[in-house]
């Protein structure tokens, strides 16, 4: 089953389950076991899409990309959480965090933004909430595919963003100004783009493709609110 | 009939002392083509921004004087990745976003994304994902969406940036025939050699003003060839010294010859 044949609002239920699954259970058991869910989850095929910025990027790798993104955005927890606490703490809120990390990661590769635009407007939610919805997840690979093409720029005026320490911070600051102020300046250009193609508030959007929801995904979702609820039940009462 | 109406517009940008636009007065009639010609930081790009309402209402700053606009605008920015809606994974689904926002039915969507992929040339491209394709055919995408949400007022911003000799020549045709189903027509460009076959008027920005409106013969004048705003036959004719008239297109020069 992959995450891109899934109605968006079962890929949001399921990325919103986990983490909450992780953090109600038991420690270290439980995070563990939502834990490795999300993780296979990474290892879908079909996710990454979204990650990637386009499924025929070179070395494009469907499972495999999302799985390492995932775990080496949550790598810098465990060290921050390893300075901080004893060994069994790191472990339980590391899992839990780990967790929220794949699910989120797995989250923005499987969900491609458009058709969450599309179920929300045809579930009746405003044109302009869906967007700004779908907007945040595509940032990721907007943002990825800029400092990838600044990176480049960089590297053909002489800066290496290889050796020691010192190097590399240089190469971070150098791409890191560009990203943000690029990132700021094209805030303005699409808003004024937004606005001429109809984007404002108010409008009534046509649904172009919604996705189907089928029966048994509604049911899915509730029962996962359901277990949800259970597992809270039996946590604290 | 006329499609936008400026009196006495004046336009400052948020924090800045000095006017970008300074006592404009300008109108574009249905199925006219004017064309705004001037250095850098004339004004162009701004009085665009006025005339498609989003200067001051989403860029902030002041306007004074009074805008007319008698047909819905659709303006095209001359830089096509940042007008990407970022919500479709093909050209035809990008095409169709502003559509889609008007709330038409999904026939008359169809009907009008089709029929802007023909007029750009884009059919082929239809199913390619647009973060795949070079400048030249995002530029053609971005004025197709424009297009397709069938605007009586056509602001184009340099449209011919990004395209090359043949993509640019089907860009003029295409202008010229928008102006012949009645569409009224703004545009900015540097393509001066361009605008004697397709404008009908020129209009001279310079500092926020309007310096001289006129025929596309303005483009041969001693001035806006001082001015480095000559076509590229009346600057060689100049620069040659020979004497005035400039011929404006390579026809006049070969008609003086004999």
């Amino acid at each position: 089953m992959t995450g891109r044949r899934l109605h968006p609002f079962t890929l949001l239920a399921i990325a919103g389950t986990l983490p909450a699954l992780a953090w109600i259970l038991p420690a270290p058991a439980g995070a563990a076991a939502t834990l490795a869910v999300a993780l296979v989850l990474t290892l879908t095929p079909g996710a990454g899409r979204g990650l990637t910025g386009t499924g025929s990027s070179p070395g494009w790798r469907p499972g495999s990309v999302v799985f390492r993104t995932a775990l080496l955005t949550a790598a810098p927890f465990w060290v921050f959480l390893l300075v901080l606490h004893d060994v069994a703490t790191t472990v339980a809120i590391g899992l839990r965090i780990t967790t929220m990390v794949a699910s989120f990661v797995w989250l923005v590769a499987a969900l491609e933004p458009a058709r969450l635009v599309e179920a929300m407007v045809a579930a009746g939610w405003s044109a302009s909430v869906a967007y700004v919805f779908g907007a945040t997840l595509s940032a990721v690979p907007v943002l990825k595919a800029r400092a990838r093409r600044i990176v480049e720029a960089q590297r053909a005026r002489g800066l290496s963003a290889r050796g020691g320490i010192a190097a590399r911070l240089r190469a971070l600051r150098a791409l890191a100004l560009p990203l943000v102020l690029s990132a700021l300046h094209e805030v303005d250009e699409r808003a004024l783009a937004l606005e001429t193609r109809g984007l404002v508030p108010g409008i009534r959007r046509t649904p172009l493709a919604p996705p189907p929801d089928t029966p048994a995904e509604r049911a899915a979702r509730w029962a996962l609110l359901l277990v949800c609820l259970f597992a809270l039940f039996r946590r604290f009462l | 009939m006329r499609s936008l109406t400026l009196e006495g517009v004046g336009f400052w940008y948020p924090a800045t002392e000095s006017p970008a636009l300074r006592n404009v007065s300008l109108h574009v009639a249905r199925g006219e083509i004017v064309a705004l010609v001037g250095a850098l930081g004339a004004g162009a790009s701004t009085l665009l921004l006025v005339a498609a309402d989003l200067a001051p209402r989403v860029t902030g700053g002041r306007l004074t004087g009074s805008v007319a606009r008698h047909d819905r605008s659709g303006i095209v920015i001359p830089t096509p990745w940042t007008q990407l809606s970022g919500m479709a994974f093909s050209v035809w689904d990008e095409v169709a976003f502003g559509p889609a926002n008007l709330g038409w039915p999904p026939h008359e969507i169809a009907h009008q994304v089709d029929r802007a992929l023909e007029q750009l040339e884009l059919a082929p491209l239809a199913s390619r994902d647009p973060v795949t394709l070079s400048g030249g055919e995002l530029q053609r995408v971005i004025i197709a969406a424009i297009l397709a949400m069938d605007p009586g007022l056509v602001l184009l911003d340099e449209p011919a940036a990004e395209l090359d000799a043949e993509g640019a020549r089907t860009l003029w045709r295409l202008i010229r025939l928008l102006a012949k189903e009645g569409k009224a027509v703004l545009l900015a460009t540097s393509t001066l050699d361009a605008l004697p076959e397709v404008a009908d008027r020129v209009v001279w920005l310079e500092d926020g003003a309007i310096r001289a409106v006129g025929a596309p013969d303005l483009l041969a004048d001693v001035a806006a060839c001082d001015a480095g705003l000559g076509t590229s036959v009346a600057t060689v004719w100049r620069t040659s010294g020979l004497p005035g008239p400039y011929p404006l297109t390579v026809a006049q020069a070969l008609r003086r010859w004999r």
